[in-house]
């Protein structure tokens, strides 16, 4: 790959040792105005805040379009990112807040044309290629199907750290608040997903309650 | 984190007062052994959402987001080069308006009360000398209406009239 000559690299890294830059070596680079060393972090990144962004939204298309909302964001605002953070919480932050924007704008629209969402259920796996990723199916089209039964914070809260595995305390960074709350957030995720589990999905009762 | 262990965490993570550091290898656990995570699952049913493997992202699809991304960085810095190139042209307007509203009010200044008077005297010479405004009479004539317009007094050969169909509808 061919790049132009618009970010001194530290001292120890070559151009061929690209893959050992870290995020603030890019952050770094792309502050300088370079385009190649932003475009090597939304490489780096894109894949997994499309992976959350399409578990908040349960839509996979719409997801690359917030994806790349939030790296043109962060493009833009680069010179107000806080380094002692890691970029990807940035950026999740970002992305998460975008989608969640989405979530609400979609809400909003679905209790005026009283439509329902299922139509959105294109979520990754459920086209193509669904029967090699049959566990990840079985999960994201039962979320996708459930979208409506939480709020855009516990939905984000709960796909960020039980689906994704961020910590807790990243969650809390990511969704501007405190530990205890997206604790909360996810144990009510928990409760809502569980009576609505039980309701529409039979087969995940327990064993004592299946008639 | 064994088997037993995993069991004994169970209603703690559910009930979200596990400490970080267990939590986390609660959730290894749960991903890596397929006979607790069915047992777990069981149980509870919103376990299956800990236990999904992660989606595998086409790099085909990171490529063309990547592409995208650039794409619209470089237009937005292309938007704006232009945005500032226009600028000199804008200060130099500026700069030849600001001349000219300089050398104007100088002017003024130089010619003092003397070049503001006869402006305004010629005005009113010009007020003094507008014509009257013309007379309009009408006539009834028959089942006509004939309606005079006669110019200024000065211009007494001039008379213009209309006859009118009173049964016309205007």
């Amino acid at each position: 790959m061919v790049r132009e000559n618009l970010c001194i690299l530290p001292a120890d890294v070559g151009i061929d040792d690209e893959a050992v830059m870290t995020d603030r070596d890019w952050v770094r680079c792309a502050q300088d105005g370079d385009e190649e060393a932003f475009a090597q972090l939304v490489r780096r990144h894109s894949g997994g805040l499309h992976r959350a962004v399409a578990r908040i939204l349960a839509d996979d298309s719409e997801a690359w379009d917030v994806v790349q909302m939030a790296f043109l964001k962060a493009w833009q605002r680069l010179d107000r990112y806080d380094p002692r953070y890691k970029f990807s919480t940035w950026l999740y932050r970002i992305g998460t807040n975008l989608a969640i924007d989405l979530l609400r704008s979609r809400s909003s629209r679905e209790r005026i044309h009283k439509t329902h969402t299922e139509h959105r259920l294109r979520l990754v796996g459920a086209g193509e290629g669904a029967g090699s990723r049959a566990d990840t199916n079985e999960a994201d089209r039962i979320l996708g199907q459930l979208v409506g039964v939480l709020t855009p914070q516990q939905r984000s809260a709960f796909v960020l750290r039980e689906m994704q595995g961020l910590d807790t305390a990243e969650v809390a960074e990511v969704l501007g608040c405190s530990a205890t709350t997206v604790r909360n957030h996810i144990f009510q995720a928990r409760k809502a997903l569980r009576g609505e589990m039980r309701a529409r999905f039979p087969e995940y009762l327990p064993a004592s309650e299946r008639g | 984190m064994n088997c037993l262990e995993f069991r004994e965490l169970l209603d703690s993570y559910l009930e979200e007062s596990l400490e970080e550091e267990r939590r986390r290898m609660f959730r290894r656990h749960l991903r890596e052994c397929a006979s607790c995570r069915e047992r777990a699952v069981s149980e509870d049913p919103t376990l299956l959402f800990a236990a999904a493997p992660e989606t595998p992202v086409s790099e085909a699809d990171i490529e063309a987001c990547a592409a995208a991304v650039t794409a619209q960085i470089k237009q937005q810095r292309l938007a704006r080069s232009l945005s500032r190139r226009r600028r000199p042209w804008l200060a130099a307007a500026a700069a030849v308006m600001i001349m000219i509203a300089g050398g104007l009010s100088w002017k003024a200044m130089r010619g003092g009360v003397e070049t503001s008077i006869p402006a305004t005297a010629e005005i009113i010479s010009h007020d003094d000398v507008r014509p009257p405004p013309p007379t309009v009479e009408v006539e009834m004539a028959g089942e006509e209406v004939r309606v005079y317009q006669f110019a200024a007094e000065e211009d007494d050969d001039t008379a213009v009239y209309f006859v009118v169909n009173p049964a016309m509808e205007l």
